[in-house]
């Protein structure tokens, strides 16, 4: 369902959807981050990208399991905490970040479900913003399957036509959306339909990075775990978590159990964002850690998103955001690292 | 003014001659103006090597990886590390030799001065820039960083885009080096602490406000601790599995190793974590801002570390990185130390 | 009426002077407020700032290090590091916000069994207005 929004209508959008929790991108300072919305008035849809993409609404980087506490008798006494029911809306996701939540869907699916990522997931609606121009100097979207105005993974699909939105409902979620303010959509004339198509054919033109034939790579991965390779390129990795815990995609825990009090015992599991990059995310009860350096710990990431997920899913485990690349302290560029494997060695 | 031939002129040379294994400086990143850091082996690449206002990084952490990988070798080369260092780096070197952390003999120091300005700072730039793609930045003659843009130039005076350290700087030429290259001139900084002024003004309850907000922000990606030379400690308390773990360790060790922080990013623990970086920091940070710089959600951490930095100034006389035969800050005392606080 | 807010004190006592001065003032049955948890470290100099910051997480409402005046060091200068490093923490503790009555220092003798215990009364007095330490206390 195809429809027109003025750009001066949407805070009264916003306002019939006060029922959601709603996020959407908001500045501080130097940095745009996902906050929950007060006031309608204040969404501004302007922005560029965020410092962190919406996987930090549905995949919190701390989820909490459960409580255990002991009773007067010693018996140990477990609450479930499954994320509460809160239907939210989280306004201004870049397609990219859309289709990064395609991916991790599919390992917090499959044969086991995880209650508390679905919980989350299956109650929020991803409203996104077509890229008219790259947000990011380091987009490199088209090179990973992906478009500026990619659908995949979006409940609805805005598109910045000046003054006004073009607005595409693609799911039963979508469409629920717009039903609340039916007055405010109008449907679309002829010429917006080919100002849209003009839109999204320009903002693919825009991006100027891109990697070639990486088709070519994950073949070649398969050769090059024993590469002095990886030494070569590490050598200025730092060993800090930025690349992955920025990364839309990069879904790695650790579980622990956080105690509040001894006596009498109480405290929580939980889940909180982990990462390959740490020296101890590897490290057996033994002592032997078998990603030992840097070299094979960003072996581990490009591994992992460029062979191990294509050979299990069938797809990149990238979605070209460029954000390793724009936070990295030393400039390491996954786009030339990528490269350089492409064609290196016979 | 500082030639980048010369730089490379003595990186071939010392190359060629083997007096190094390989040599660390900056080289032009692949994305745009900012540079990354290079490691050049082959005296052929020198060219690579590049010196202007955007070589923000301080390059000495690698000097800390340099020793950790040697440690680990069962023949290692010997031979010293060549690196390029501005004042401020010269001054973590400092440190490290005070700490007996290297050697000097470990390091062959191409010096760089800043002459009487410093490195830019990236968001300020950015800022600037609108959006425009930056090609170049050099610095004109009278003070003014000129920035190559795609058809035209921008000119901005120096302290619109200097880094906030570099106002406040207080070694704007080695301290330490093989080789000088530049002007030993000192630069006058009236208020080497004045970026501390608007915080210190505030009241306690605005500085927890301030403090609370901006901790909350971490994710603790670590990127602050793992930039920073002087965070060389094998075991690190916020580890949740120690580095010094072996086949000997015992399950009950193990297990009865403290917990210092729980990894859940919340202000309470946060708040822990910075905390004792920045008390493990007192007497040694030598306001590189790298910590700053590094930070993904822009947490202003050169606060902390500059106001250690200025107390133990006041209270005790006492500045890092300047005299490597010095003892530590936290090593030593002398008997008129400040005990008014103590009852 | 309300039940009267009584804080919950910390306090590193070093082995040789402050711990034995607390040991006096209760053998010689001097009176104090039952609000300090004592815990004796061999030395003034080996409290860890991470144990203050520690004692804070864990839900302190006010920690006290205390070891020999100058000069009676049992180690000859550890107090002299204690007096340095307590200087720097306190400085930082304030810069971030936390009440600078929250966290004290003392130099109390074996045989100052009665200072001992009017630092203490002191302190308590001292931490009662301000109520809990909720800042820095571990919340998870």
């Amino acid at each position: 369902m195809d429809k027109i929004l003025l750009k001066k209508a949407l805070p009264q959008w916003v306002k019939k959807l006060q029922t959601y929790r709603i996020y959407a991108p908001a500045k501080d300072e130097d940095i745009w981050t996902y906050e929950a919305v007060n006031t309608p008035e204040d969404i501004d849809l302007e922005f560029l990208i965020t410092a962190l993409s919406p996987k930090k609404i549905i995949f919190p980087q701390r989820e909490v399991y459960f409580e255990f506490n002991k009773d007067d008798n010693d018996n140990p006494d477990i609450k479930e905490t499954i994320p509460e029911d809160e239907p939210t809306i989280v306004f201004g996701v870049r397609p990219c970040d859309a289709k990064a939540l395609t991916l991790t869907d599919l390992v917090f699916g499959g044969d086991f479900e995880d209650v508390y990522y679905w919980k989350r997931r299956n109650q929020t609606i991803l409203v996104g913003l077509a890229c008219n121009t790259p947000p990011s100097t380091n987009c490199f979207c088209l090179s990973v399957e992906g478009s500026p105005h990619s659908k995949e993974g979006l409940d609805i699909l805005l598109t910045d036509l000046g003054d006004k939105y073009y607005v595409e409902s693609l799911t039963k979620n979508g469409v629920k959306l717009l039903n609340l303010a039916k007055n405010l959509f109008t449907p679309p004339k002829a010429g917006d339909k080919k100002d849209l198509q003009k839109i999204h054919a320009e903002s693919e033109k825009k991006i100027k990075k891109q990697i070639k034939n990486l088709k070519k790579v994950p073949p070649k991965l398969k050769g090059m775990w024993d590469s002095s390779f990886w030494d070569e390129e590490a050598m200025s990795c730092l060993r800090c978590g930025i690349c992955t815990y920025m990364c839309p995609t990069c879904h790695c825990f650790d579980i622990n159990d956080e105690v509040h009090s001894h006596t009498p015992l109480t405290g929580k599991r939980i889940r909180t964002w982990d990462t390959c990059q740490f020296p101890d995310f590897t490290m057996h009860s033994s002592g032997h850690n078998p990603r030992p350096d840097k070299a094979s710990r960003l072996r581990q990431r490009i591994m992992h998103k460029f062979q191990y997920f294509v050979e299990r899913y069938q797809n990149y485990q990238c979605t070209g955001c460029g954000r390793c690349i724009t936070n990295c302290p030393v400039g390491i560029d996954i786009i030339e690292v990528l490269d350089k494997v492409r064609d290196y060695g016979p | 003014m500082v030639n980048v031939e010369d730089l490379r002129k003595e990186a071939k040379r010392i190359l060629k001659e083997g007096k190094v294994k390989y040599v660390i400086g900056y080289e032009r990143g692949q994305n745009g103006l900012m540079p990354k850091p290079a490691f050049i082996k082959d005296p052929e690449d020198v060219d690579r090597l590049i010196w202007n206002p955007t070589c923000v990084h301080n390059l000495t952490k690698f000097l800390v990886d340099e020793k950790k990988r040697k440690a680990g070798e069962k023949k290692p080369d010997e031979r010293p590390v060549g690196i390029v260092v501005k004042g401020c780096d010269s001054r973590a070197i400092i440190v490290l030799l005070q700490e007996k952390y290297i050697n000097r003999e470990d390091v062959h120091i191409l010096g760089i001065s800043c002459e009487q300005t410093g490195v830019i700072d990236e968001k300020k730039l950015a800022n600037k820039l609108k959006g425009k793609k930056a090609e170049n930045i050099e610095l004109d003659e009278k003070g003014n960083f000129v920035i190559s843009v795609q058809g035209g130039t921008i000119k901005v005076p120096a302290e619109e885009l200097l880094a906030e350290r570099c106002l406040e700087c207080r070694a704007n030429y080695p301290v330490v080096y093989d080789l000088l290259l530049g002007d030993k001139t000192k630069k006058k900084v009236e208020e080497p602490f004045k970026s501390l002024e608007k915080m210190e003004s505030l009241s306690e309850k605005e500085r927890w406000a301030f403090w609370t907000e901006q901790l909350a922000k971490c994710i603790r990606c670590y990127a602050c601790r793992s930039v920073c030379p002087m965070c060389y400690c094998d075991e690190c308390v916020v580890d949740t599995i120690n580095f010094a773990v072996t086949a000997d360790t015992t399950a009950s060790e193990k297990a009865g190793k403290i917990k210092w922080v729980e990894k859940s990013p919340v202000p309470s623990e946060n708040f822990v974590y910075h905390m004792v970086r920045a008390m493990h920091l007192a007497g040694r940070c030598i306001d590189c801002g790298e910590c700053e710089r590094v930070c993904p959600l822009d947490i202003p951490l050169r606060f902390l570390n500059k106001k250690l930095e200025k107390e133990a100034k006041e209270l005790f006389g006492y500045d890092a990185g300047f005299d490597p035969d010095e003892p530590s800050l936290v090593s030593s005392f002398k008997d008129e130390d400040p005990e008014d606080f103590i009852r | 009426m309300a039940e009267q807010f009584e804080p919950r004190i910390v306090a590193f006592l070093c082995k040789w002077c402050s711990s034995a001065g607390s040991d006096l003032a209760g053998v010689s049955r001097m009176q104090y407020p039952p609000n300090v948890i004592p815990i004796t470290v061999m030395c003034s100099g080996s409290v860890s700032p991470l144990y203050i910051f520690d004692a804070f997480n864990k839900g302190a409402d006010g920690v006290l290090v205390s070891g020999c005046h100058p000069g009676d060091c049992h180690y000859i200068k550890g107090n002299y590091y204690a007096r340095r490093r307590i200087a720097i923490v306190k400085k930082l503790l304030d810069f971030i916000g936390l009440e600078p009555e929250r966290f004290q220092m003392s130099w109390v003798s074996a045989a100052e069994g009665k200072k001992y215990t009017q630092i203490i009364s002191d302190f308590v007095e001292e931490l009662k207005p301000l109520g809990p330490q909720t800042k820095l206390r571990r919340n998870i």
